[in-house]
């Protein structure tokens, strides 16, 4: 077991009220679309019908003279600067130009005076296509006879990875044995149940942005940068977000024409996506192509791994370089091994851009190499629990592509995993029909490098105390949209400071009033955003201590301040409240403030793509389900799963759970059920919560929960990350479970209904064949 | 998406509906629950320039047992009307089971039965176990009432033999009858809120365990909710048996003519037909109207 760190905290370790709960669910919190400003217009976008198409003329002349249009812009009112969230290829402008690369590509946009009226203008906009052969097969995307999407991207290639560990071919040469698998991902949508919003205005050459965004700062650096503004002249910020899932990282079409519309006309204007523009933006889940290699020794332990992936990336880039890393980069965490190579190619297709999903681009390798190391572990006879606890990460080791893994708990996971779900019991002695599987995931607590080159802090936080010592106020750019950012930030600042959470506020997510962080996603807040939380607390405290000691006359070192209360531990006739105390300070000094920010260590090697996948600590988690399966209908019911997690120390238990839960729901959606479809012209199928189906309440299994005893040193209080890391077994534990209980392999995702009978189907076939 | 503007009425008698569904011709739209109607309207697929609704109509909303005539459905009912229906869980709880495997709570406690049926979606999942308890409806004009037998009602996707410019659906009637047994499976992609992939009712008359007659309907597989009368051949008149209701279930699959489309492939949904078949069959001799 690690070093465990057991202290008796006081405000963190437990489920307190989440800060904004009453306001959620009373209704009374105002999201994004929710705000409405004096003289307000309504935006929307106009975009391609066609998959790929040459624009020839666009005329707006029409759309113009409708009364109650403000404006109608093209690309002719916009700057021509091309953008992205990947610095490494911004490939995309505001409005298309030349060529349309996907349905739903941006060609014009309107600000009309309600929302009706844009409706109409935008039928009123003519835009005369021709339309060019599309590339809607990734497969074939690198081929001569395909059409070229970007011309400065040869054969659709827009991204190459070759990386290369150890020996991989001297691995397989020295395996008791090798196999192949090939697997096939599916593409997914985050589907935040709120709908992108952006509300734009500007005060002369000021420009506010209220967006429902996952990282003001990243949206005010792009903002910024569009329109070569200073960064100082865009205030970005959010009020409640109703989830994002990566969706909501990079700055859309609704804020740059919203800020252009805005411009225009002297006006607020609020743009936004309905359900099925959502879909059409994306930046949802790559589908993955994927073909694993591995040599093992004759008791199952892996020498050596190559896996060789083809990823679909749609029109754009996104941030789908960092994807395509992480696809290969993450699969060296959960298991030992020294010999790994990782190729890859992300192709461009006139296809919506993919981007960061929840897990980002690690769940479907892991889906594919959770199946693969069952594969091997039946072949070989060996038990597939026992096969992962032999190859378990240990703590303090490094990976081969040189990430440094200080706490690591992967075995108890499995260990803690197996007890619980009777695992012994069940294994091969199931009815038939009856499947148990497993398999194990790992994640980042935050990004060891920010998105774009900087030497930015990765985030940073200040705490005011009130003048009368009755409240306290965190300002911190960290963004909540849902998780429970700001309550479990809270938590740690008044942990840090001796203070109550009942007694704290919060001013989070706004790049003018709250210290710069680079937001919610890479499951960085609790362990970057809260390292500076607790600096500033600290900061706090101890100058309320040397406060304290000059009112009691007492010696500095021998006070503390717990729950509001200062004192000195064996005196009890030495107290005083928090708020005296503050007060005093107040009125000889001034306000009471504390700052902290953060910078992780620098990590990672000097190989091209090193940096992605770095991280100041990893979580790992294990996950066993069971299923039943109709064995003529081919219908999977998840019957229960038991997640084991290492996520260090644990802020509040019930927003942790509540993250497992939520992982588990959307890993059982795109283990399932979930997948955009497209018919032969590039168009979305199921662009609606009808066809694209999520799982309802109805379709969650019994989820158990659970944790080991872990303690992170590089984390504030021991804390790693939860949110992403419990995404990423679900869908191999889920194939496995089916493979236990079927003997059938479903070598694709989802695991649909259809696909699972048809799998039992050839294999009856096949028997009655033999 | 909004709804374009149109003329509202809401009729206080049956009488004055029909005459303003006369009166007002085909720019006119009956407006029941508006589960269907009004997501069709705001996405342009229909432009009525009126709409009468029935909400003041709370005769056409009861659920009776009329003796002689049977169990009277007002066309007006929810679909949890039907759910939560003593009546119906009296006689026939397989049509309150039906209604509870429709879409989610809230479009039950919206949508009607009589929107259900005249709507006529080939998936739509009260039309099976109804035609398998041999349900007729009334159909009210200005100057004319008809009763129709449920089965020849339908005509094709969205297509029914109602004059759309003349009639109403008041009413379903689930004729008293000597079956002991029926019930609807279901075949959806998720548990709640899924449009059938497959759908088979089957309604039995046992005479110990002899198949006196049957009724076996199936939806989702055909233009129109059709009944598998190959498989009633094979079970009338006979003990029944796995084997039996397994051959039924084969027979059923040749009474089906599915497409492929993006909920399932016609293969698939063929031998759902097959297995639900003998599922329901089972389901309805050994458990009653289940």
């Amino acid at each position: 077991m690690s070093d465990t760190v057991k202290q008796d905290y006081a405000v963190i370790g437990k489920s307190v009220p989440k800060i904004d709960g009453r306001e959620k669910v009373t209704g009374a919190a105002r999201y994004t679309a929710d705000l409405k400003f004096p003289n307000m217009l309504y935006g929307k976008i106009l975009t391609s019908p066609f998959a790929h198409a040459r624009i020839i003329s666009i005329d707006t002349s029409e759309a113009e003279k409708i009364p109650g249009v403000r404006a109608v812009i093209t690309h002719k009112d916009a700057p021509t600067l091309k953008y992205g969230i990947s610095p490494a290829r911004w490939d995309e402008n505001i409005f298309c130009i030349d060529t349309v690369k996907f349905v739903g590509d941006k060609v014009a946009a309107v600000a009309c005076i309600d929302e009706q009226t844009c409706y109409k203008a935008l039928a009123a906009i003519k835009v005369e296509y021709e339309e060019l052969p599309a590339v809607l097969d990734p497969l074939r995307a690198t081929e001569e006879d395909q059409p070229q999407i970007h011309p400065e991207f040869v054969r659709n290639i827009n991204a190459e990875i070759h990386q290369d560990f150890g020996d991989v071919e001297a691995a397989f040469k020295e395996a008791h044995y090798v196999r192949t698998d090939t697997f096939v991902g599916n593409r997914t949508y985050q589907t935040p149940i709120e709908p992108h919003t952006a509300t734009s205005m500007w005060d002369g050459e000021k420009l506010t942005v209220y967006s429902s965004t996952q990282s003001p700062h990243y949206f005010q650096y792009y903002i910024a940068r569009e329109f070569g503004l200073p960064m100082g002249d865009v205030r970005v910020l959010k009020t409640y977000v109703g989830g994002g899932f990566g969706g909501k990282l990079e700055p859309t079409g609704l804020e740059f024409g919203g800020a252009i519309l805005a411009k225009i006309t002297g006006r607020p204007v609020k743009m936004f996506y309905d359900r099925a523009e959502m879909f059409a933006h994306n930046r949802g889940r790559h589908r993955q192509y994927m073909t694993i290699t591995s040599g093992v020794d004759k008791d199952g332990k892996i020498l050596g791994v190559h896996a060789d992936f083809v990823m679909d990336g749609g029109a754009y880039t996104s941030l789908g370089i960092a994807t395509a890393y992480y696809a290969g980069a993450m699969l060296t965490l959960t298991y030992e091994f020294d010999n790994f190579r990782f190729d890859m190619l992300r192709v461009y297709t006139n296809l919506p851009a993919c981007g960061a999903q929840r897990g980002h681009g690690a769940p479907q390798p892991r889906y594919a190499f959770e199946a693969h190391l069952d594969n091997i572990a039946k072949d070989l006879g060996i038990d597939p629990m026992d096969i992962r606890i032999l190859n378990a990460r240990r703590p303090n080791t490094t990976t081969p592509n040189e990430f440094l893994v200080n706490s690591c708990e992967m075995k108890a996971c499995l260990e803690k995993a197996r007890e619980m779900s009777g695992w012994d019991e069940k294994k091969g002695k199931l009815p038939k029909g009856r499947g148990i599987g497993v398999a194990t995931g790992s994640f980042v607590s935050g990004a060891g490098y920010p998105i774009y080159r900087t030497d930015l802090p990765h985030a940073a936080a200040m705490i005011k105390v009130g003048e009368d010592g009755t409240s306290a106020t965190l300002y911190t750019g960290a963004t909540d949209i849902g998780q429970g950012s700001d309550t479990v930030l809270c938590q740690m600042a008044a942990e840090a400071m001796g203070y109550t959470y009942e007694q704290m506020k919060i001013v989070a997510a706004d790049t003018e009033t709250t210290p710069h962080d680079f937001g919610a996603y890479a499951s960085r807040q609790t362990l970057m955003s809260g390292a500076a939380v607790k600096q500033a607390g600290e900061e706090v405290k101890t100058q309320m201590l040397e406060t304290a000691a000059e009112m009691l006359d007492f010696p500095t070192v021998d006070l503390d301040i717990r729950s509001g209360k200062v004192f000195s531990p064996g005196n009890e006739s030495v107290t005083l409240t928090f708020e005296e105390v503050a007060r005093h300070f107040f009125v000889n000094r001034g306000p009471l403030v504390g700052k902290g920010s953060y910078t992780p260590p620098k990590l990672g090697g000097k190989f091209k793509g090193a940096a992605v996948g770095t991280s100041p600590a990893y979580s790992f988690a294990a996950q066993v389900s069971e299923v039943e399966i109709d064995e003529e209908t081919g219908e999977v019911n998840v019957l229960d799963v038991w997640d084991v997690h290492d996520c260090g120390t644990v802020i509040n238990p019930a927003l942790l759970e509540a993250q497992v839960h939520g992982a588990l729901f959307m890993g059982l959606g795109e283990s399932i059920w979930e997948e955009v479809k497209f018919d032969d012209k590039g168009r979305i199928a199921n662009p609606n919560l009808s066809e694209y189906r999520i799982p309802t309440a109805m379709d969650m299994p019994v989820v158990h929960s659970a944790l080991v005893d872990s303690y992170e040193p590089a984390g504030p209080w021991g804390v790693k990350e939860v949110g992403e890391g419990a995404t990423l077994p679900t869908m191999g534990c889920f194939r496995n479970a089916i493979f236990d209980a079927m003997g059938v392999s479903i070598n694709s995702l989802p695991l649909g209904f259809e696909k699972v009978w048809r799998a039992m189907k050839e294999q009856r076939e096949e028997g009655a064949a033999e | 998406m909004f709804l374009p503007d149109f003329d509202y009425h809401a009729p206080e008698t049956l009488a004055e509906a029909c005459d303003l569904l006369r009166d007002l011709g085909p720019s006119a739209k009956i407006l029941a629950g508006g589960t269907d109607l009004l997501i069709k309207m705001k996405h342009g697929l229909v432009t009525p320039r009126a709409v009468i609704s029935l909400k003041a109509l709370d005769e056409l909303k009861t659920i009776t047992h009329v003796p002689g005539r049977g169990v009277v459905i007002g066309a007006r009912a929810t679909h949890n009307d039907l759910v939560n229906s003593p009546v119906l869980h009296e006689h026939f709880l397989s049509v309150s089971e039906a209604a509870h495997k429709m879409a989610n709570n809230q479009i039950r406690n919206r949508g009607t039965v009589g929107g259900n049926l005249v709507n006529a979606i080939p998936s739509a999942d009260l039309p099976p176990i109804l035609i398998a308890l041999d349900a007729w409806i009334t159909l009210v004009g200005s100057n004319t009432s008809r009763t129709v037998p449920l089965h020849t009602f339908f005509t094709g996707p969205s297509c029914c033999v109602i004059d759309p410019v003349d009639e109403i659906l008041t009413e379903i009637v689930l004729p008293d009858q000597p079956t002991t047994g029926s019930t609807y499976l279901k075949f959806g992609l998720r548990r709640s809120g899924a449009l059938s992939v497959t759908g088979v009712a089957a309604a039995v008359t046992m005479d110990g365990d002899t198949i006196v007659d049957s009724r076996i309907c199936l939806g989702a597989v055909f233009p129109v909710p059709v009944r598998a009368h190959d498989a009633e051949d094979v079970l009338r008149g006979k003990t029944w048996s796995d084997e039996l209701l397994a051959e039924a279930g084969e027979a059923a699959s040749c009474c089906a003519l599915p497409i492929t489309d993006i909920r399932g492939t016609a293969e698939y949904r063929l031998d759902l037909v097959r297995v639900l078949t003998k599922r329901a069959l089972k389901r309805a001799i050994t458990e009653g109207h289940v």
